[in-house]
This record gives structure tokens, sequence and C-alpha cells, in this order.
């Protein structure tokens, strides 16, 4: 039952992100675009290169989907509202976004194209610059709450939330996100003007449908992980639990989609430094003024 | 009815399906948005979504007379397209070797608007057709020739063996004619011409060295066998060949699939190799660290039999690979981008060799080349301008300024002071035009998508704007320089970036960004009577383009205040004057020159000399070394236009 909910919920957050999607590329609401656009989608064909590696290009959109869904059964919405609290909550959901990397190489490699295999690459030297980024701030966020739960987590910023006990923390794991769900700036993996759409651009028809369905629920899920870590889950005054998690989980879902657009593309040698040269000292920066603020301030 | 329609009756669902696709048209622009903006077309407000993938585009967008070589690349985007698909034309209706268009308009956004009307209920009534027709056209046909895997420089129309190592050679698809005309993805079209019905498209090209080897031999076996027909198919491991069976089975030393291969006599010999070349690609780097000390070079390998080993080493498998700049042999691979790549300038085909995502060499020509100056007879004087500012959409203000200074010098004719300055209104208006229209290529080429969207719409306004109109849109202009000074990331993408040094090669915003004074308008007397200082910088890089053109948007608009008027040129009635005479015009990408003779009032010789045909040349350099991102950023911002290339 639950499961099923969550899912429902998934879906209607895929809409939505689609409809903010559309409005910061184009400036208009439309509500009916991804419905209609969706199914303009699967009328049409979905050619399957001659070259291609079959099992591969078959398997990436769905993988894409699979482990964006994976990664969102650990997320309470509100207390009760989660699939599975297990205990390595917080770790599951780096295991299962790795298979985001997993299937954007396989969709790099499978159609046997130039732009789409340069694609691939490029988000493996991507996951290079964000990998630890995503680990090092949830280290951090474990540590205050002692405890892998993602219930016990939001539990734990009952008092003060992440975003401002450990800011910088914050900060570190939204450009991570981004990164991960290759949004613009960091959409290099699928980069418009330099690959002409990357691992995307063999897809059609309907298995691009999926594959852009797994973008969606990977951002939604990227989303509700952001807020789960750091804005404090369901908590917040007069609403319900859930109206507050999805309150939260759009605005930074907004955010994570505007702030592409107002910004050049990264060049990815910069990517790897900042990450490497300052996104790592930071985090681990950030590690020890959590530490030192739980010791002096429990 | 539309010609690309998906096959299938048009029952329930399927209308829906088809009202679906109908609102939600996706668009693949050919040329490319440059030519769009500069026909003053907004292509997503009249409510087509632009794609960079044909593969996502329903419907393909032709704008303008295009050359017959940009007609081939379209036909090769639209193969590409997946059904049901469309063909939109604006003011043109030479398209061959494309289908017949579905829906023709004229080219002006209000035609524009009508044809995506008309467009919608085609696809509402007749996305799906019970019989379809397949497209067919001689660019998409293929032969098959045959390489040797290690020397790709051996190319050969029958099989046998390579004549330096005497491995068997590989079959590979080409293109039936010009390799080169091929736009988007050369190895990997979508082909009807086999005539499948069927999901799954063929796409016949492997003209570049992209070798998943895996892949090809299945293909070979199952589907395809272009070579093979008629011979007999076994079985054998690749790592261990004296391993043969009848059935396709593992091997039972390894466990290793084991993969087909037509029978021979000689077999030992003829598929030694392809077993090589499938294991070496994952072992390159390895040989390389492991033998890196030897010298190859001084080994005797001819004294090697390749041919009759089961084995073959692996420093003689990639001794002959070319080497990257850090000494590690990878497979190299040509990239074709253009001639509608989005973000580069339309018409220009940009061939990037690739090592990794590093440049390792580069080609480009232009692929838009207009018709000659003169076809062999005398023009009218009024034709003659006509010609030559249909030469170049990007500015043709400027290249009808030529043509009339020019005439004008040949017969002697001086110009009033007032239609001077209307001149130098008109120039400088285009000049803003032109350098908005870059802004927003260059903003999309960096995925900067408010750049491209505010960029293209100030640039619509300006396009016809008088001097009121003019002034009024300043503050515009100044927020945007203001935004763009303060983006983040904008300095470090570029700062650096396709660093040129002084040459005298360079012409205009690219010249005066190294620092040479370079500007036909500084030794113009109407110019220097308004106070015209030629702006320059220098470091020659990305940025300093980019900041030489944004000042040149404020001279420019300076200017015209100082003018106070804009009026285009118009051809002086020269009478039957003979003489010859040459002008020197700034246009936005650099100083055109013009030589002309008249004979009897009208025009018998030209010759044209623009800055883009210069600075083609300079991209080989540019961009070598460069990796992938930052070479294609570096070819944007010298702002070439394929249309004024003169080869």
């Amino acid at each position: 039952m639950t499961t099923a909910l969550i899912l429902l919920l998934l879906a209607v957050g895929a809409y939505l992100v689609a409809v903010i999607e559309a409005w910061t590329t184009s400036g208009r609401w439309r509500l009916t675009a991804p419905i209609t656009a969706g199914i303009a989608l699967l009328g049409r064909e979905s050619i399957v290169p001659r070259k291609s590696d079959r099992v591969f290009f078959e398997v990436a959109p769905v993988l894409l989907l699979i482990s964006a869904l994976i990664a969102a059964t650990v997320l309470p919405l509100t207390p009760d509202l989660i699939i599975t609290d297990l205990a390595t909550g917080a770790l599951f959901i780096n295991a299962a976004l790795v298979y985001v990397l997993v299937a954007l190489l396989m969709a790099g490699w499978g159609p046997d194209g130039a732009y789409a295999m340069i694609g691939g690459w490029r988000f493996l030297g991507q996951l290079i610059a964000y990998a630890m980024l995503i680990v090092m701030p949830v280290t951090a966020v474990a540590m205050r709450a002692e405890s892998l739960l993602t219930t016990q987590i939001v539990a734990s910023q009952a008092d003060l939330w992440n975003i401002l006990y450990q800011p910088l923390g914050f900060v570190l794991f939204f450009v991570a996100a981004m990164a991960l769900a290759f949004l613009p700036p960091f959409d290099l993996t699928t980069a418009n003007s330099e690959l002409a759409g990357g691992v995307e651009a063999e897809y059609s028809g309907v298995r691009l449908a999926v594959f852009r369905l797994g973008r969606l629920v990977l951002v939604i899920t990227l989303a509700t992980t952001t807020v789960v870590f750091y804005l404090g889950g369901w908590q917040g005054p007069w609403l319900p639990p859930w109206a507050w998690s999805a309150i939260k989980i759009l605005a930074v879902t907004a955010l994570m989609l505007l702030a592409g657009r107002a910004l050049p593309r990264i060049r990815e040698a910069d990517l790897l430094n900042l990450c490497w040269k300052l996104g790592i000292p930071l985090a681990l920066l950030n590690i020890f003024v959590v530490g030192l603020l739980i010791l002096v301030w429990p | 009815m539309i010609v690309g329609a998906r096959q299938g009756k048009l029952s329930g669902l399927r209308q829906l399906v088809a009202k679906a696709m109908a609102r939600e048209l996706t668009g693949f622009l050919v040329p490319g948005l440059d030519i769009a903006h500069a026909w003053g077309l907004d292509v997503e407000a009249a409510g087509v979504r632009l794609v960079a993938s044909p593969r996502h585009a329903s419907v393909l967008l032709v704008v303008g007379d295009i050359s017959p070589a940009l007609r081939n690349a379209a036909a090769v985007i639209y193969a590409q397209m997946a059904r049901p698909r469309a063909l939109l034309v604006l003011g043109t209706d030479d398209l061959s070797p494309l289908p017949s268009a579905d829906v023709t308009a004229e080219l002006s956004q209000h035609g524009l608007i009508d044809g995506i009307a008309q467009l919608r209920i085609a696809f509402a009534e007749g996305a799906f057709r019970p019989e379809v027709a397949d497209f067919d056209a001689p660019m998409l046909h293929v032969r098959v020739e045959y390489t040797c895997p290690m020397h790709p420089e051996v190319v050969q129309d029958e099989p046998g063996s390579c004549p330096k190592c005497g491995m068997t050679l590989e079959p590979r698809e080409v293109s039936a004619n010009d390799v080169d005309t091929h736009p988007h993805e050369t190895h990997d079209h979508h082909n009807e011409s086999h005539g499948h019905q069927h999901e799954s498209h063929d796409h016949p090209h492997e003209a570049h060295g992209h070798h998943h080897e895996t892949h090809s031999h299945q293909h070979q076996a199952h589907e395809h066998q272009p070579v093979d027909q008629g011979a007999s198919v076994e079985y054998t491991c690749p790592m261990h060949p004296e391993v043969v069976q009848d059935e396709p089975g593992s091997c039972p030393k390894c466990g290793m699939t084991l993969e087909p291969r037509k029978a021979q006599n000689s077999q030992a010999h003829a598929h030694a190799s392809l077993d090589h070349s499938e294991m070496d690609h994952g072992d390159m780097d390895h040989s390389e660290m492991d033998h890196g000390g030897m010298d190859h070079g001084e080994m005797d390998h001819s004294g090697m039999d390749h041919g009759d080993h089961a084995f073959m080493s692996m420093i003689d498998v990639t001794k002959d690979l070319p080497r990257s700049s850090d000494g590690l042999p990878m497979d190299w691979i040509d990239v074709p981008f253009g001639p509608f790549f989005p973000g580069l300038p339309s018409g220009l085909l940009l061939t990037l060799t690739l090592d990794g995502d590093t440049v390792a060499g580069s080609s480009a020509r232009t692929l838009a080349e207009n018709v000659a100056l003169l076809h062999h007879s005398a023009l009218e004087p009024h034709s003659f301008v006509a010609r030559l500012s249909n030469l170049e959409p990007l500015a043709p203000l400027a290249y009808r300024l030529l043509a009339c200074q020019a005439m004008e010098n040949a017969a002697g004719i001086k110009t009033t002071a007032v239609a001077a300055h209307g001149r130098v209104g008109a120039l400088e208006r285009e000049r803003i035009t032109s350098h908005l229209g870059w802004l927003a290529l260059f903003g999309q080429q960096m995925g900067f998508d408010w750049l491209l969207r505010r960029a293209a719409s100030l640039q619509l306004k300006f396009q016809h704007a008088n001097y009121q109109q003019i002034m009024a849109l300043k503050p515009d202009i100044v927020s945007l320089i203001k935004r763009l000074r303060r983006t983040p990331l904008l300095k470090s993408r570029n700062a650096g970036i396709g660093r040129l040094a002084q040459d005298n090669v360079l012409r205009g915003p690219v010249a005066r960004a190294v620092g040479i004074n370079n500007d036909a308008r500084s030794t113009n007397p109407v110019y220097t009577s308004l106070g015209f200082k030629a702006i320059s910088r220098d470091s020659g890089d990305s940025l300093a383009r980019l900041q030489v053109r944004l000042d040149e948007i404020s001279q420019s608009l300076a200017l015209i205040d100082a003018t106070g008027a804009i009026e285009p040129p118009e051809p002086a009635n020269i009478g039957s004057a003979t003489g010859a005479g040459e002008a020197l015009v700034e246009t936005p990408r650099g100083a055109a020159h013009l030589q002309l003779t008249l004979e009897n009032g009208r025009v018998v010789t030209a010759q044209l000399e623009t800055p883009s045909t210069r600075h083609l040349t300079l991209i080989d350099a540019l961009i070598e070394q460069q990796s992938l991102g930052d070479a294609l950023l570096a070819v944007g911002s010298l702002d070439l236009s394929p249309w004024e290339i003169r080869q």
C-alpha cells in the first residue's frame, strides 16, 4: 500500500518536475504539456541503430529509471510514509544512485554513435568529480543524527535544520546532486551544443520516453534527498507533514532546474578542479566543524 | 497527410496520439538558428520546440534557399528522423533530394506561424497511414569497402589481406558517393533505402574508425552478411583459435561464448586477425605500459609471420596506431560537427578527429557556398547589388554597401554627406544585429539558455528598428552587458580558450581582440568626423573576443546616436560609366574588400575578399589538442560566416 502510494506520488512528482522544467525553458506554464509530450513520444518510432549493442541500448533507460526509483524507497515523506526504513538508508541512497552512472555509460556505449559514446565517458569523468561530494556531506549529516536511518536524520533536525546547522554541507551536496542528475550547468553528458544530445541523441520514441522519465524521477529523488538531509524533511508548523514535504521538494526542484539556465555550461576540467581542489577540502572542513559542534553543543 | 507518415491505420487511439503529436511539434532547423534569426524568425515563439538531435525531431524546418550540398546534408538529417516526420519549408522550392514539402510558406514570422498551423492539421489527420513511402536518396546509399584494422590507410574495394601486415581486411560501409556531405552522424544514418518497414531501421554508415568490434561481428553473422554470403558459418573461441565447431556454444577451455565466422580453408590465416582486433582494444594501454621502454622501431617485425600465428603480439597490434600527446595509443574517431550543428555557424562542416575527448586533428569547410558573383556575364548594377547582399544573409546590408561603394568609386560618383551618415547608421545597426546574433549562438553553444533567448529577442527588435526605436532599446543593451559581466562561470569558461597570436590573417573583432588595430572605419572620413576610435583588447582569447564585441555594440549605439539617421544604401545611378573601382567596408566580421570593373554601366568583373575566408584557415591550429568543448567554443568565438566564405 505504502509502495503503491509512493510510486503514485513519484509519478505526480515527475509530472510536476516536467511542468517546472517546461516553465524554466519556455517561460510558460502549460499543465498538459508533459502528458501530450509523453503521448506524442510514445506514438513515434523508436529507432534502434543497426550496429547497436542491443542489450546495453535497451537496458540503459530502464536502469536509469530503476536506480532512481530504488533510491526513493528509503526516503520518508512523512514519519510513516516510507517504503523501507533501512538501517543503512543514507548509504543505500548512494549505492542505488551509482547505477545512474552505469545506465549512462550503457546508453553511451549502446548505440554505437560517437556523440553518445563521448557523452557516456564524460559522465564517468563527472562521477569522479561529484561522488565524494555526495558521500562526505552525507557523512556529516549522519554524524549529527548518529544514525543512517533516514527517518532518524529528519528527526535530528527538529531543533535546527541542517541547512543552517551545516550550510557548507548543503551547498556541496546540492551542487553534487545537480551534477549527478546531469542538470545544467553540469549537463556535459547530454550537452546539446557539444554532443547534439549526447547519451540521449540516439534514443527516440518509447525508449526516449523511458529515458526522460528516468531523468525526471532522478531529479525528484535527489530533491527529496536534499529535503530529507538538509531541510528537515516533513517538519514544519501549521501544515500537515506531507504538505511540507511536497512544498520543500518542489522548491528544491525548481531551484535545481532554474540555477543552470542563468549559467554557461561548466568545463569538464574546471568541474574536476573545483570538486577536488575546493570541494573535497571544504567537505572535510564541514565534517570537522560538525564534529566540533556535536562535541561542544550536544 | 504527411509524406513521412508512420505506418498504421488511424484508429481511435492513434487519432488521440496524432493529436498529441500535432500539439507537441519538435523541430530540427535547417540551416540553423543563426539564419532563422537573421530572417527575423522566432521558431519557438511560433510553437515548435527546437531539438539538437534529428532523432528527437518531428519536423524538419528548412529556412530559405540553401546550396545543393546543404540540401544533401538535410536529406541525411531527414532520413534519421523517426516517423511520423514532416517537412516544413519557408521561402524556397528547390528541395531535391528531399521529398516534396508537406507545407510551404513564405519566409516571414507570419508565414512560419501559418505554416505551423497547417502542419498541425496535417499531423492530426495524417500522422498514420496504412501505406507509407520509403525515402530514398543517392547519398543514403552505401557500398562496402575493405580496410585493415591496423592500417587505416589500406582501403580497397575487394576483400583480401593487408599488404603491410597480412591481416584479413575488414568490411565497412561507406557512402556510395561523397563521404563528406554527411552532416550529422556519418556512421549511423537512418536509412530506408533498404526498404525495411519494421521498427529497427538500419544505419549503414561506419565511415569513421569507431569500432565496436563485438557488435560488428554479431552483426555480420546474424543479420547482414555483406561479404559472407554463401559461405558456411563456424564457431570459434576468441582466445583459443584451435577450438572450432559448427554449432554455437561455449569454449571447453575457457567457457567464453564462441564467435561465428565464415568457414574457409585457409582459416588460421584468415581469422586470427579478427580475433586479435577484438582483443587489442581493451589491452592497448597495457601493452604500451609493459613495453614502453622497448624500442619498437628497431625490432624486426618483418621477420615475424603474423598471418600464420594464432597469437599476435600486442606491440605489433598497436605499433601503428596513432599516439596521443600523452603517448597512449587510442582509437581515433572522425566525428562530423555540422553543417547543422547547434551552436556552430550553420553551413560550416567541421570534422574533428577525436582522441578520446581531445581534438587530434580537424578539417573545416563550408557547405553553404553561394553562387558565383558573376555568371560569366555582365550584370546590371541593381542585380549586382542584390546578388552581393543575398550572398551573406547574416550581414546583407554591409555587402550591399560594399557593392554600392565600389560601383560609385568606379564611376567616380561622390555621395552626399547626408547619405554617408545614413549609411553609417545602417551599417552600425547591422553590426549590433550581427553581434547580438553571434551572442545568441554563443549562448547556445555554452549551454547558457538565458543569453540565447535574451540576445535573440534583442536581435529581432534591432533588425529593422529606426533611430527612435534603437535609442529606446539602449537600456536593454546596457542591462544585457551588465548581466554578462556578473555571470559566474562565464569568465572561466572563456578565458584562455582559443588564444590567437598576432597574425596578419586576422580581421575585424578577432583581430582587435589580439590588439591589432585593424578597422576599415578608422580611415573613413565620416567615422573620423564622428570621433570614431577602434576598440581593442590584447589577450586574444575567446573572452577578449566576447568583450570586444560587447564594447562594439555600445560603440555602435553611440555612433548611431551621433549620426541620427539610418538610411540603407541604394545604388547610385552610374549611367553608362566605364572604369575600375574598389571598396573596403568593415562588416561585422571584419573588413571585406571588393574590386570591380564597369563597362558601359554594367559590372563585368568582380573580386571579393571576405574576413571569414581568412579566418577559416585558423581553425586547425586553434583547436588542436583542445578538449572537445573548448574546441567548439573556440570555433564559435571566431564568428565565422560560412555564407561569405569563398573557396
